[in-house]
């Protein structure tokens, strides 16, 4: 189940779900608490010299062990399918 | 000699404009489902090459202007493809200016520290009620965590 994380409030990411029609969770981290302690702050990313996420992607099996993951070096580029599907597949 | 010959006109500052246009929409490609990974390069090569035409049609019509005519319009377009040129460079250079991963974030293999936050509907919840599933849902054998950079 994908679970999605940023700096966007209750309101703007509940938006944003409802718009794309997603039904897995949306967790907002306005003060990037959880962001930081993941060591993934961008420092004034955000439009607003705002402190923001970098991107990244982690598959993480019950256990809450990282079985794969993804750092972009361009926002852009977005994490390959068939890599994610394999490592999905050695869960069980 | 009689100046009599019809001198050309040349197209390379348009052709060039247009390569760097293209450059520059090229970025738009991954919203089409064409694959991302390489986007950022073809983005920057099409910008490039317009370059090179654009230089190549300057330097007929302003070195050869016995042969070519459309010094005015070749500068015209060699100003325009010049905006392209440098908004294709800085969304080039913006969009690769993230910070590295860093080498203390989680890796394969180690295990990812629990944390609560509010979902999109104001309840918190934690990574390890996500991992409990609900009375509506199976427990996920799996689940992705997907940082993002938010403001869309």
């Amino acid at each position: 189940m994908p679970v999605a994380i940023s700096v966007d409030a209750v309101e703007v990411s509940e938006n944003l779900r409802h718009k794309r029609g997603y039904s897995f969770p949306f967790l907002c981290d306005p003060k990037a608490e959880v962001i930081r302690r993941y060591q993934l702050l961008h420092p004034r990313g955000g439009p607003d010299g705002t402190d923001i996420s970098r991107p990244a992607e982690f598959l993480i099996d019950r256990s809450g062990t990282v079985r794969w993951e993804n750092f972009t070096e361009d926002i852009r580029v977005r994490p390959r399918a068939e890599e994610l599907l394999a490592a999905s597949r050695s869960i069980r | 000699m009689a100046d009599t010959t019809v001198r050309k006109r040349t197209f390379a500052p348009w052709m060039g404009l247009l390569l760097t246009v293209l450059g520059a929409l090229s970025n738009g490609l991954p919203f089409t489902g064409f694959p991302a990974a390489p986007v950022p390069w073809i983005s920057l090569l099409l910008s490039l090459i317009g370059s090179v035409v654009v230089l190549f049609g300057l330097w007929q019509a302003f070195g050869q202007p016995t042969v070519y005519k459309g010094k005015l319009s070749s500068a015209l377009a060699t100003g325009f493809s010049l905006l392209f040129l440098a908004g294709t460079i800085f969304s080039f250079w913006s969009a690769r200016h993230i910070p590295r991963e860093s080498a203390t974030a989680p890796q394969v293999g180690q295990r990812v520290p629990d944390f609560t936050l509010p979902d999109s509907t104001g309840h918190s919840v934690s990574l390890t009620q996500l991992f409990s599933g609900s009375a509506s849902k199976e427990p996920p054998k799996a689940l992705l965590l997907v940082f993002y950079r938010g403001y869309w």
